[in-house]
């Protein structure tokens, strides 16, 4: 009786210990998980610019960036572009650095979009997505927030609001991380 | 009956042991290395995750982020980077996520040690049984020589009947 119940103790510990990883690994949203890339250096890259000249990141070092990956065809993306503008406008002056990197899109299609919307802030181009793909891009938007040191603080998946913007870049201007 | 059963047992053991032989194999020869290099691109880009895709790999999405991918693959390939290294490339923008098989360590682990602990457990639970259908059913482990156990009224009535034998000789 007793090898019996231990038996069955058995069963039902290995059928919840399997049932329990699936869970686990079935619930997960891959493009949900923190980026491996948060605390790290951010890869550099030289990319040609759509409305001024090219921008190397490292030559940003003692800034604060806001790099925001987006395409004209990105619906979500036009509905951040305010926030986005805002939190450029704001804070230009006090060292940051709003950077666009323009995702799989045509180059006129970029700047049709960038003319109609009034689009500010420096836009550079992705041509052969190797920056995107540096960055673990998985969709768009998403947005990267860079300290002065040149080291990634935080990605923001999907649309970004002013005020989330604002709370997250203000201690990086401060000198601190967010 | 008994005889079905034990060569069902049987059977099932041999089926695992020439499960667990061929994934042995398997494992010890490893996959077949590719011929040329857009044979190892396609083998890399096998085991990675379309980022931008459900369910797909690199080498299947026709998605240009993972033609992006398989081209960057190709590209490190040429400089003499190793597939390792190209993975690891990859792991380190995305994740353990990007890979198609799940990683040897941590909760991936399991993955790869869960199947084996399930089926060394079976085998067990198979001996057992084996050991248990082998055992002569109804026959008690102190009665070598094959004949069924008495009973306590049979066993009474035995001991009356020596008592009576013992009482008639006094």
């Amino acid at each position: 009786m007793r090898r019996r119940l231990l038996l069955l103790g058995t069963v039902v510990v290995a059928v919840l210990a399997v049932v329990a990883v699936l869970a686990t690994g079935l619930g997960r949203d891959p493009a949900a998980t923190a980026s491996p890339l948060v605390g790290r250096a951010a890869p550099d890259f030289t990319l040609g610019g759509i409305n001024g000249p090219a921008v190397t990141l490292s030559k940003l070092r003692g800034q604060v960036v806001v790099m925001n990956f987006w395409a004209s065809w990105c619906t979500e993306c036009h509905e951040e572009q305010d926030a986005l503008d805002q939190t450029w406008q704001r804070y230009r002056d006090s060292g940051l650095v709003l950077l666009g990197v323009d995702f799989e899109d045509t180059s006129d299609g970029a700047k049709d979009y960038m003319h109609q919307s009034g689009l500010t802030y420096p836009v550079v181009e992705d041509k052969d997505s190797k920056t995107a793909l540096a960055y673990g891009i998985r969709g768009i938007p998403e947005t990267f927030l860079i300290d002065r040191s040149g080291r990634i603080v935080d990605r923001i998946i999907g649309r970004v609001d002013a005020d989330r913007l604002a709370g997250a870049v203000e201690p990086l201007l401060k000198g601190g991380t967010e | 009956m008994r005889g079905r059963w034990s060569a069902a047992g049987l059977v099932v053991v041999l089926a695992a042991i020439a499960a667990a032989a061929t994934l042995g194999l398997v494992a010890v020869r490893g996959h077949q290395q590719p011929a040329s290099r857009s044979q190892q691109v396609q083998q890399i880009a096998s085991g990675l995750h379309c980022p931008i895709c459900k369910d797909l790999s690199v080498a299947d999405s026709p998605a240009p982020l993972a033609q992006q991918m398989r081209q960057q693959i190709d590209e490190q390939l040429a400089a003499g980077r190793t597939p390792d290294e190209i993975r690891a490339g990859f792991v380190a923008a995305y994740g353990d996520s990007v890979l198609m098989s799940p990683p040897r360590h941590g909760i991936g682990s399991t993955a790869y040690y869960l199947p084996l602990i399930v089926v060394l457990g079976g085998a067990l639970v198979v001996v057992l049984l084996l050991r248990r259908w082998r055992r002569p059913s109804g026959v008690d482990a102190a009665e070598p020589n094959g004949r069924a156990p008495l009973t306590s009224a049979q066993r009474q009535a035995l001991r009356r009947a020596v008592e009576r034998l013992r009482e008639e000789e006094a």
